[in-house]
């Protein structure tokens, strides 16, 4: 009686947080649930799905553009890992360190500005740096470097690079706000003893700073290879996964042989298996994050 | 338990975030019979059904504001009110609205039952790419007559026949009516030639890889635009296999090369590697390409297209080799400089051993502009299913579908050559429609999957980019051959064996 008391006077908060989980239901959790249960089908998108079990499974382990995707995703994580934690640290350490305050206000506003500037647009006016004639190989030329001029997206050796060391210099702003919060919470007495103890400049970088901005590390490493997992639009807009297969990657590929080739149960297959990868990253961040806190 | 329950959002969030991340329309453009209005369907609005009729017409789209590059066109609009007032009740509505994507567009609106009543759909998506059962089959409206045309026994018999067996699908099923011609040709900036000391346009193969390097020599770029695989193989396979044309195209028994019979040709080793001439224009080609400046070579020639076309209109390389709405693009970027056209030349035995002299110059566009359109099936568009709208739809495609009226929409564009028997080009168009009264038998493979044509870009850009040798493209190409038929074989219960 009591139970059923205490739930009537429930009724009103259900009622209110209802409308949430339905959509919450119908448009996340719906979708995910038709992507896991397509992944065992062939369909076209359109037509009835035919259930073929583990076939799509199979094809993916013959399916040597996916292997190459997968090798260009490997090295493209490695670069990502790189780029997403060392310039944007440096700068957080050099903001860090600036005495004044505000100036130290300032740059770090100044950094954080361009995170208006959408994604795409970035993309394409990198396309257009690399383009043959592009600002990059002019300026190569105007500063008598022209034997170095290249075609960026053009040459299947160095595209894959090109896409992923755009947007110099790096610094992304969030990573940089997140070094730059883990610094700030060092304790002043650490600091202070680490001084008495010579440990100033580089040494207190190497032996202060990073040991004690790991969860920092750990959080941002976890983050960019989620996200280099992801990212779909600089080859897509780029290069369309060109020259050849040179700068394929898995999502890239499952986009393509759902949307071009209207394969979705082997696109959704693609899916999955990322699903899983990428949540077994996730577990390890959650793990992560929990030891430290 | 607990802790699976906490993870199992995180674990949806990123399925999500990985499923989220993943959900131009530019065509590849009177006869003494005029329709008999007054004679038309009238029974089939009579007998019930009013309302409004959707169109998406890519470049005829009329009165259009938000599908670039098209001018103010009215011809499909005044052929829609000739419709309306002998059809009471009936309205035409136009979807003006530019598609980036029109693949995907029409994949999901079909999906969710909202596709568009009469839709542009190109023979090749519709036999091979779109899902199966998104337009209506339109064989036995072909086979019947037409109410609007009066002296012709069937629909398709004032139709381009050849066009109509050309795009029939493996299954033997027509799906659009088609009726206009893209034409291609070489475009050259008649400036530079000059500056190069070139007074008259390339008419071999040798000339044009002489012009190619006069232009290089004079520190002008001759080209530089993504080299279409689908285009060019068409030119030298017509030409390499013209005497197997017949056996080509006689695999199903129908006039035409469908990708039945190129899939059966493959599977023979005819037009395969196992055939020297298949690949045997590849070195020739990578000759003219040699003196291409190098930004496009591996480039998605839909990715680089609008590029490389501004850099000819910007006068920056000499020759473009492009489609018959090239012209009208020049008009719209006010070029200062004088455009002029040759088309690719008829090659001979200095130039390949392989060459039969057969002129091939029509080979590439063909059916393939915008004149080509669909019915939605009542499972791609819910509102079919309403009692008689399948009829009213149909009746205004064949109000449409008159040669006439395909005359009037097609020269009013521009740019496009209108196909149908007894219709006449624009005199603007006069030379690009010389190609389209050559009989079309053009040879090319890419019918066989959805991706073999972007496949052997692929392989094709590697190649002339010098990032690939002949035996690594040649063994990559059959590859991609093979597994094309593999999945022909599979989606359409194809037995090799039988031809």
């Amino acid at each position: 009686m009591k139970i059923i008391d205490k739930f009537k006077g429930s009724l009103t908060g259900y009622a209110f947080i209802l409308p949430t989980f339905i959509f919450l239901i119908w448009f996340m959790y719906f979708p995910v649930y038709q992507a896991l249960s397509g992944a065992f089908t062939n369909w076209d998108g359109f037509n009835p799905p035919q259930f073929i079990g583990l076939d799509n499974f199979e094809r993916m382990l013959t399916d040597e553009v996916l292997s190459q995707s997968t090798v260009n995703a490997l090295i493209w994580i490695v670069f990502s890992i790189a780029l997403a934690v060392i310039p944007p640290f440096l700068v957080a350490e050099l903001i860090f360190h600036v005495k004044n305050l505000r100036a130290q206000y300032i740059y770090r506003t100044l950094f954080v500005v361009p995170i208006v500037i959408p994604g795409i647009v970035t993309v394409l006016l990198w396309r257009f740096l690399y383009e043959g004639d592009g600002a990059i190989n002019r300026i190569l030329e105007m500063i008598g470097l022209g034997s170095l001029q290249q075609l960026w997206l053009g040459d299947p050796n160095i595209a894959l690079y090109s896409i992923i060391l755009m947007g110099f210099p790096w610094i992304s702003a969030f990573n940089m706000l997140i070094f730059y919060s883990g610094l700030q919470g060092i304790p002043q007495e650490v600091i202070e003893a680490a001084k008495l103890e010579g440990a100033t400049g580089w040494k207190r970088v190497f032996k202060l700073d990073i040991p004690l901005s790991f969860p920092q590390f750990r959080l941002i490493v976890i983050l960019s290879l989620i996200g280099s997992l992801q990212n779909i639009i600089p080859p897509l807009i780029m290069t369309n996964g060109g020259p050849g297969y040179s700068t394929y990657v898995p999502i890239l590929h499952m986009y393509n042989v759902s949307t071009v080739n209207g394969e979705f149960g082997y696109g959704m297959a693609i899916a999955l298996v990322m699903f899983i990868i990428i949540l077994l990253f996730t577990i390890l961040n959650m793990k992560l994050i929990k030891s430290e806190s | 338990m607990n802790k699976k329950a906490k993870m199992l959002p995180a674990m949806m969030l990123t399925l999500a975030l990985v499923l989220g991340g993943c959900g131009g329309n530019a065509a590849k453009n009177s006869p003494s019979d005029t329709p008999s209005a007054a004679s038309g369907n009238q029974e089939t609005s009579a007998a019930g059904w009013t309302g409004t009729i959707t169109m998406y017409a890519q470049v005829y789209t009329p009165n259009s504001k938000n599908i670039t590059g098209l001018k103010d066109q009215q011809m499909l609009q005044t052929v829609a009110d000739e419709y309306e007032k002998t059809h009471p009740g009936i309205k035409i509505e136009f979807v003006d609205e530019e598609y980036k994507d029109y693949t995907q567009t029409i994949r999901v609106k079909a999906a969710a039952g909202e596709l568009f009543d009469v839709f542009w759909g190109q023979w090749e998506e519709l036999n091979n790419t779109f899902p199966k059962g998104i337009a209506e089959d339109l064989t036995e409206y072909l086979n019947k007559p037409n109410p609007y045309i009066a002296d012709k026994p069937a629909w398709k018999d004032a139709m381009n026949e050849t066009v109509v067996n050309e795009t029939v699908s493996p299954d033997g099923k027509i799906y659009n009516i088609n009726g206009d011609y893209v034409a291609t040709a070489f475009f050259y900036n008649k400036d530079l030639f000059e500056q190069a000391g070139i007074t008259e346009a390339p008419k071999s193969w040798a000339e044009l890889i002489d012009t190619s390097k006069k232009l290089q020599a004079a520190g002008i770029v001759p080209m530089s635009q993504a080299p279409d695989y689908g285009w060019f193989q068409r030119h030298f396979l017509s030409d390499f296999f013209s005497k197997e044309f017949e056996t080509i195209s006689g695999y199903d028994k129908k006039p035409g090369i469908s990708s039945l019979d190129q899939s059966v040709a493959i599977s023979k080793g005819l037009l395969s590697t196992k055939d020297e001439r298949f690949m045997g224009w590849w070195p020739m080609f990578k000759e003219l390409t040699d003196t291409w400046k190098k930004d496009y070579l591996t480039a998605d020639p839909g990715v680089a297209a609008n590029s490389a076309r501004n850099d000819f209109l910007a006068g920056k390389t000499a020759i473009m080799y492009d489609g018959s709405w090239l012209p009208e693009n020049a008009k719209d970027a006010n070029i200062n400089f004088e455009l002029a056209s040759f088309n690719f030349p008829v090659l001979t035995a200095a130039d390949t051993a392989h060459t039969t002299g057969h002129d091939t110059s029509g080979a590439v566009g063909g059916p393939n502009a915008a004149f080509q359109f669909a019915i939605a099936t009542e499972q791609a568009n819910a509102s079919m299913k309403e009692e008689g709208k399948k009829e009213a739809v149909l009746d205004w495609l064949q109000f449409l579908g008159t040669p006439a009226n395909v005359e009037k929409v097609v020269n009013e564009h521009g740019t496009f050559v209108p196909t149908w028997p007894g219709t006449k080009p624009n005199e603007s168009m006069a030379d690009l429609a010389s190609q389209a009264s050559k009989e079309l038998k053009a040879i090319g493979v890419g019918g066989s999957s959805p991706n073999l044509s972007k496949n052997l870009q692929r392989i094709f850009g590697l190649y002339l980019s010098g990032n690939m040798d002949f035996d690594k493209a040649q063994q990559s190409v059959q590859k991609e051959l093979d597994t094309a038929i593999k999945e022909y074989e599979t989606k359409n219960n194809t037995d090799y064996s039988q031809y």
